[in-house]
């Protein structure tokens, strides 16, 4: 699409939280809702229309592509939320997209038939979706960046077979995605960050990084470049600026990051034509002492700060907002206080 | 260098290998096992919570300490039990219901371990009921709730609720995880919360009465 597109949203003062959950969860029937691919996009539309935006995001949900590839590999369906490989599967024959994942398929088809709204897919970045599948991941990561190969270690050789895997399932997800009409697509992969990778390590080595987030996430980028869907990039861990800067090389149209950064200083580090987007602590909206007034005054301060910088920047959340049980209200009012702020900037 | 101090020092860097066969030569030396426990592995394990406070390292060399200190536990484990030297403190720790997260639970667990708590490890989606019938069993003197996702802070307030209501053994309630504040610890009766793993050690130090 053309990234002139996401640059006009931004220069026309865009304000909008990634809020599907929120609208969701404000229906009768949620869990139904998201199997029912042509109420789940009457949702996703519904949410787009509710915060005036013309990008319709998908419904975050992290989960989808772990229980494909667990399916697939024979795991039970009734142990696969808590299921963690300890040896490395054989690749699947075929993966198969789970009913969840069909009405996500559905949902995007259903968005698309507006042609006023630009339908969005979603999926987990391979990295992310390989700490899922193991116990401990962070151990095989670091005994990787000591240098130890497969060979050596059969953690390590386990972290990169569940890497493969993660590729092979992210890839099937997003072509379905592509194929129901998605015109862009976000990847999240929070689990790029400074718990899972060690900054210090990073420091004398930064080909770990390299090899298990950024060279799977270039194979997605092309994928998607070769079928025309721009790359909304997602990852709200806490991230050092070198991995920013990498980020930043992935010709996202989008980055979107956590409360944790500066957006204003990370602005010097991604392309002019790279809009940045959030990133306002909304993880922490269901906490009674932030208020609706600090939420505005943050949502203020950062507008003026993104204007200062001069980077092309739309103001919203730092990660999908949670709708949850009992602060329903609280937690949309703090929307709303920050949706306000377009109209003093 | 004494062959304590060289394994604390293999502890610290995580050299699991170092720390095993260090481990071995100090029992070899006649050290006493409570003594290696006391004089290399604690305070190896504590300037680990020091330094990953003062960020000069990060949860990987946690890990990657905890895990050379598991080696050096492994073999000092028969002999404490033959000694009958137990650690003074239990803890009983989970992640609440309805939440699968584990990484920051994981890491308070290596910690208080590396404290020298005896740490009775529940897992993720804990229900309330599984907390009270582990105080019964174990008797702890301190139960960490671990909640990653805001969906499940009310599951913490629940679990808090339950344990507080349901006559079981006193106990002292500690609280964490990334939405969680001092706030919504003090709102839901919690009698402390730490921000991280290194200063849950801390605050479970102070909450036993050990610090």
């Amino acid at each position: 699409m053309n990234r002139q597109f996401y640059l006009d949203l931004a220069a026309a003062g865009l304000r909008m939280p990634i809020g599907t959950h929120l609208i969701l969860h404000g229906h009768a029937d949620p869990q139904t809702i998201a199997l029912d691919g042509r109420r789940l996009g009457a949702v996703v539309l519904e949410t787009a229309e509710r915060f005036g935006t013309p990008l319709a995001f998908p419904l975050m949900d992290l989960t989808l592509e772990k229980t494909a590839l667990l399916l697939a590999c024979g795991v039970p369906e009734a142990e696969v939320d808590a299921h963690h490989f300890t040896v490395a599967p054989p690749v699947p024959e075929r993966i198969l997209l789970t009913p969840r994942m069909r009405a996500s398929c559905e949902a995007i088809a259903h968005v698309a038939t507006r042609p006023d709204v630009v339908p969005i897919g979603m999926a987990i970045g391979p990295f992310s979706l390989t700490t899922k599948l193991m116990a401990d991941p962070i151990t095989p990561v670091y005994l990787a960046g000591m240098g130890l190969s497969a060979g050596e270690d059969p953690e390590v050789a386990l972290l990169e077979r569940l890497l493969s895997l993660s590729e092979l399932i992210v890839h099937r997800y997003l072509r379905a995605q592509i194929e129901a009409g998605a015109r862009a697509v976000i990847i999240c992969e929070p689990a790029a960050n400074l718990v899972y990778l060690s900054p210090k390590q990073l420091s004398t080595n930064p080909a770990l990084f390299e090899r298990i987030v950024m060279e799977p996430m270039q194979r997605i980028t092309r994928m998607l470049a070769a079928s025309g869907v721009d790359l909304i990039f997602h990852d709200c861990g806490e991230l050092t600026t070198d991995m920013v800067r990498r980020f930043a090389t992935l010709g996202a149209a989008i980055l979107s990051f956590g409360s944790s950064r500066r957006l204003w200083e990370d602005a010097a580090l991604v392309p002019k034509d790279t809009i940045l987007y959030g990133n306002l602590p909304t993880k922490r909206f269901c906490a009674s002492e932030l208020t609706p007034g600090e939420v505005e005054r943050l949502a203020q301060e950062l507008v003026e700060k993104m204007q200062t910088a001069g980077h092309p920047f739309i103001l919203g959340s730092e990660c999908d907002v949670l709708s949850v049980p009992g602060k329903e209200t609280e937690i949309l009012g703090k929307v709303d206080a920050f949706m306000r702020c377009a109209y003093y900037v | 260098m004494t062959t304590l101090e060289q394994l604390s020092e293999a502890v610290g860097a995580g050299k699991a290998k170092d720390a095993k066969a260090l481990t071995q030569r100090a029992l070899d030396e006649g050290a006493r096992p409570g003594d290696i426990v006391d004089k290399a592995l604690v305070p190896a394990m504590a300037e680990v919570g020091e330094r990953f406070k003062r960020n000069e390292i990060f949860v990987p060399e946690m890990l990657i300490a905890a895990r050379a200190m598991k080696e050096a536990m492994n073999l000092l484990e028969p002999h404490l039990v033959a000694a009958g030297i137990t650690p003074k403190y239990t803890a009983v720790i989970g992640t609440v219901q309805g939440d699968l997260h584990d990484i920051g639970k994981n890491l308070v667990v290596v910690m208080w371990k590396g404290a020298n708590f005896r740490v009775v490890d529940l897992g993720t989606n804990v229900p309330p009921a599984k907390f009270v019938s582990a105080i019964q069993e174990h008797r702890p003197q301190l139960v960490g709730l671990s909640a990653l996702l805001t969906t499940t802070m009310p599951a913490m307030v629940e679990t808090v609720r339950i344990i507080r209501t349901s006559g079981c053994p006193p106990v002292k309630v500690m609280v964490g995880g990334a939405p969680i504040t001092q706030q919504f610890a003090n709102e839901i009766g919690a009698d402390g919360y730490a921000a991280d793993a290194g200063s849950a050690v801390d605050k479970a130090r102070a909450l036993v009465g050990a610090a």
